[in-house]
């Protein structure tokens, strides 16, 4: 009965808004639009448009599905704590990281199909109708669990955020398990994600058993980095609370995830530089270039330099608890773990070739426009669900249909701002 | 309320497409109108429905033939192949079916590195000397024989009687003191050659001609190596033609 | 349903009625009730709305048909379409029944005819039993010809305008085998002094890292040894391509070109038969020439004898008296692929 007026509730939180959320919906989707004629051209012609070929076979469109599988999994970060241990602090902030998780998934969906050179064929995926190569073949373990970690972050904050519409709290013995299966189930899709590249020993450079520790540490770091932004816009925005703690805990997650990253990517450096055997043909490429091949090297070394600053700053803690401070160094750790991760990790695994071969590889402009697009798409996502959810979270939007005075807001009184708190002064001798 | 309504319409629509899709199978076996245009006879499903072997008997006479039915070659004498069966040796004659070039889809190619009919002369010694005396016919030849000059084997001592016997060129003379005719001047080669003929016979020299199945017959010596002048000649390798490129980047 | 319930419900705040506010998260919105003048405040009922949509469906079919009338099709089109959609919705070749491989391959020799006025014949002929293929290749005897290649590319309907080769020959340095320092587009008189030749293709591997990864398991490995992929089945994911050690697949990135004039007739749905844009191919062995018992083309072409091909199953085949008799190895032995693809000195 209250399906309709949260359809309609949801459907107002969404197109109602200032200016400023107009243009930004607008722009959105225009480089959509962009997107979808770019992903025309790709339809019409076939892949070869893009700058892939038989030798670098992944390009764009993987890096960037890579990278926010983690983004997607981090989210659940939030998760543990706030459901499972009752920390305070946490409870605002989770439906917004599953919103982030959400739009990450989109986007990674999205990223995989248009990769694919077949994409009428994605029945051939479905089981019963079609064949899933499952248990032997990572992809399809992939398809699983990429689709079931969607579904449970759909349902849970649905059922929550719903019982909430409609006056009746949600019952904790109800979506509980199901968050203990959520956490389990995001360090799951990462993992197969790094066990879908790791397990090829035709690519050494993936070949590793570290690179699934390497994406859970660089998932966690860019996870909560970009919860942190998101957060620090609801706060000032909007009259959402959420706590200093909230803040101050995932910038704790961030900074150790961080480093962990860093000792990681320096275990692997030892082991591919030590002893420069074949085994690290591809980071040779990648670090120092190889035979006057050298496209990937500014990149990498820029991306190391970025999270190397990133999390020396976030080690120094009046640094980590400036807003500021914090926010600047999420972006940029998000960033430079974007190029680490994405076409820092993707596209050095195809050069040099298995027969080594060198053949460099450069994003044409139809799949700029398309990964641009998904971005945009994923953005648009994470807009709706954040306007979708703050109105109800809010206490502003309620069913029709129900008792108002059953109602507990969870909000403080309208008019008032969080007052800035002041911010422990630096020490500047 | 829309749920019920909505669900109905999505299990007609996946009632239908699965319908049409398994209905393939049965339909199938019912329908005995082949598609226009189709074989007459269908003899993969009349074969399938029959439950015979899939080796389909009507495609394979489409096939291209294999010169194997109709290229001349002799039995070899002396060495076996592996297992000690017995394989053959193509024979030179003019036929240029067995002119050692085959079709690879619409092209045809050389499949040995000489064509010996030219070269070495495949018509009768009588058609320039008479009887055997070594009177030409026809003046205006030259001497034929002449322009040969052998860079091999001049470890052997390099003059036309290392190999041929003096009174007639067309056989060879073996170390035993037989003479064996060109068809079979393996048995010249491998009396210096042995481990390439030994690797011959057993299939990793030469060339097989047609098939890795049934009757065994291998290239002769002289198919590929000019006695005269073995080394096989340098040349400019194959590089595969490209039509326009297409929109966007390639290889 | 009364006028109030059919609009959008903002419902009013616990702490005093909706008054104009500030706040940027609200935007200037109008209060309940009243119509502004902007696009973006304007507000319709549900009726209306969903009137307007099928109004403009209905109007937007009407101009598309009228720019291009069904009716108009020919006969040919619409049976094109028909096998097109049939030819769509059918399953994975590896788990048809033989009725449905002859029912496919019916519905694909007649879309060659009508497509591009092709007659040819598509085989569906299985693997011979005991027979397990199996290929030697001679770097002592490679010259670097290539004539492999062109036979390869004419016989297999290979992609003109990607220039799409299944083989690769590389030339060395003598002295090392070191793929790192090969070159495959050598395009000199050859041989070259000091140089030597290699060869790769497909190596039909006994444990294929290529079969594993397929989510869709669109390519598998067929009792004679030989690892085939349905290329109606493949989605284009390139999870194999990544997969395969030896760079053995290839992928069509736009849509491939035979000229009519050079198109092979005789193929095999596993093999040589027209691929589309979006799928993945590699060497078959020449599946519709091996399973006749005659060669692949590459081997036959080879000018020099360097390729050799037959049954491991049978003890008296040439290739079991090369892997008998002359030192063989393989290419990346550690990663434990099996392949059925050796190398050989004279």
């Amino acid at each position: 009965m209250h399906l309709k007026p949260f359809a309609l509730s949801a459907l107002h939180s969404v197109t109602a808004g200032g200016r400023r959320y107009h243009l930004w919906m607008a722009t959105l989707t225009l480089i959509m639009l962009v997107g979808a004629y770019a992903y025309s051209v790709q339809l019409r012609y076939g892949l070869g448009v893009t700058g892939m070929n038989d030798h670098v076979s992944w390009g764009l469109y993987i890096s960037n599905f890579t990278f926010l599988v983690g983004l997607a999994a981090a989210a659940m970060m939030l998760v543990l704590p706030a459901y499972i241990l009752h920390d305070v602090d946490f409870g605002r902030a989770v439906l917004m990281a599953e919103a982030v998780a959400v739009a990450a998934l989109v986007m990674c969906l999205a990223f995989v199909v248009v990769d694919i050179g077949n994409p009428l064929g994605g029945w051939h995926l479905v089981p019963g109708i079609g064949y899933l190569n499952w248990p032997r073949s990572l992809l399809a373990w992939d398809v699983l669990v990429l689709n079931g970690y969607l579904a449970l972050n759909l349902a849970i904050p649905f059922y929550i955020l719903y019982g909430r519409f409609r006056g009746r709290p949600p019952e904790k013995r109800k979506y509980l398990p199901w968050m203990y299966i959520a956490v389990m189930w995001a360090v799951s899709i990462h993992l197969v994600t790094a066990f879908l590249l790791a397990g090829l020993p035709a690519r050494p450079f993936w070949n590793t058993a570290l690179l699934g520790p390497r994406f859970l540490a660089s998932a966690f770091t860019a996870g909560p980095a970009f919860v942190i932004l998101l957060l620090a816009f609801i706060r000032r925005e909007t009259r959402y609370e959420i706590s200093d703690g909230a803040f101050t805990k995932l910038a704790l997650i961030t900074t150790v995830a961080a480093q962990i990253n860093l000792v990681m990517l320096g275990s692997e450096l030892f082991y591919k530089f030590y002893s420069p055997t074949h085994h690290g043909i591809n980071a040779r490429y990648l670090f120092v270039g190889l035979d006057g091949h050298h496209a990937l090297v500014p990149w990498i070394w820029t991306a190391i330099a970025l999270n190397a600053m990133a999390t020396i700053a976030l080690m120094i803690h009046p640094l980590r608890r400036n807003p500021r401070w914090l926010a600047g160094a999420c972006a940029v750790l998000f960033v430079g773990i974007w190029v680490e991760k994405g076409i820092g990790l993707v596209v050095p695994g195809f050069i040099p070739s298995p027969l080594g071969e060198i053949v460099e590889y450069t994003p044409s402009a139809v799949e700029l426009g398309v990964t641009a697009g998904v971005w945009a798409l994923g953005m648009f996502v994470l807009t709706i669900l954040v306007r979708v959810a703050l109105p109800i979270e809010l206490g502003e939007a309620r069913s029709p249909y129900i008792d108002e005075a059953r109602v507990a807001p969870i909000v403080r009184p309208r008019g008032t701002r969080t007052p800035a708190k002041p911010v422990r002064p630096v020490r500047t001798r | 309320m829309m749920r019920p309504r909505v669900c109905a319409t999505a299990m007609c629509i996946a009632l239908m497409w699965v319908n049409s899709a398994c209905g393939e199978r049965d339909r199938a076996a019912a329908d005995v109108r082949t598609a226009p245009g189709a074989p007459a006879t269908d003899t993969a499903r009349v074969n399938a429905e029959a439950r015979v072997a899939t080796v389909d008997t009507a495609r394979n006479k489409r096939l291209e033939p294999g010169a194997l039915a109709t290229v001349s070659a002799a039995p070899v004498t002396l060495w076996k192949g592996p297992g000690d069966q017995p394989f053959e040796v193509t024979l030179r004659t003019a036929d240029p079916a067995s002119a050692l070039a085959r079709r690879f889809g619409t092209i045809t190619m050389r499949t040995a590195l000489r064509m010996r009919a030219p070269n070495v002369g495949q018509f009768p010694c009588t058609s320039c000397h008479l009887g055997r005396a070594m009177v030409l016919a026809d003046k205006r030849v030259g001497d034929a024989h002449q322009n040969i000059e052998s860079v091999h084997p001049v470890q052997a001592g390099g003059v036309c009687s290392t190999c041929h016997a003096p009174d007639n060129v067309e056989l060879l003379t073996l170390k035993s003191g037989e003479r064996a005719t060109l068809d079979h001047a393996y048995r010249l080669c491998a009396q210096c050659h042995f481990s390439q003929a030994d690797a011959w016979a057993g299939g990793a020299h030469g060339k097989r001609l047609d098939g890795w199945q049934g009757r065994r017959v291998l290239m002769g010596c002289a198919d590929c190596h000019d006695p005269h002048k073995p080394a096989l000649e340098p040349r400019i390798p194959f590089r595969a033609p490209q039509l326009k490129r297409p929109r966007g980047h390639d290889r | 349903m009364s006028p109030d319930r059919s609009r959008v419900i903002p419902s009013g705040g616990p702490v005093g009625p909706e008054v104009e506010e500030p706040s940027s998260s609200r935007g200037t919105d109008a209060p309940n009730g009243s119509d502004d003048g902007t696009v973006l405040q304007k507000r319709v009922d549900r009726r209306r709305a969903l009137g307007i949509l099928i109004g403009g469906m209905a109007a937007a079919t009407q101009a598309v048909s009228a720019c291009a009338p069904l009716s108009a099709m020919t006969d040919d089109e619409r049976e094109v379409k028909l096998l097109a959609w049939r030819e769509y919705i059918k399953g994975n070749y590896h788990f048809m029944t033989d009725v449905e491989r002859a029912d496919t391959i019916a519905r694909l020799e007649r879309l060659a005819k009508l497509k591009r006025g092709a007659d040819v014949t598509i085989q569906s002929t299985g693997a011979q039993p005991g027979v397990m293929f199996g290929y030697a290749f001679n770097i002592s005897k490679c010259q670097g010809f290539r004539s492999c290649v062109e036979a390869c590319i004419n016989e297999n309907n290979l992609d003109r305008r990607a220039a799409t080769q299944y083989i690769r020959i590389f030339e060395m340095e003598d002295g090392v085998i070191d793929l790192d320092h090969a070159d495959a587009t050598f395009q000199h008189e050859v041989p070259a002094e000091g140089h030597f030749y290699m060869g790769t293709q497909c190596f039909q591997c006994a444990d294929p890292p290529c079969v594993k990864v397929c989510p869709v398991g669109a390519t598998w490995q067929e009792p004679d040894g030989i690892t085939v992929v349905d290329y109606d089945w493949c989605i284009g994911c390139r999870y194999c391509m990544a997969a395969c050690p030896y760079w053995a697949r290839r992928f069509n990135w736009s849509a491939p070109e035979v000229p009519l004039a050079e198109l092979n007739p005789v193929q095999h749905y596993l093999g040589n038969r027209e691929r589309k844009v979006g799928v993945v191919e590699k060497c078959t062995f020449c599946i519709h020439r091996s399973r006749q018992g005659r060669l692949p083309a590459c081997v036959e072409a080879c000018p020099t004898g360097a390729r050799v091909f037959g049954n491991l199953l049978d003890p008296n085949s040439e290739i079991r008296w090369v892997l008998a008799n002359k030192r063989v190895f393989r290419l990346k032995e550690d990663l434990k692929t099996e392949p059925r693809f050796w190398y050989f000195t004279d």
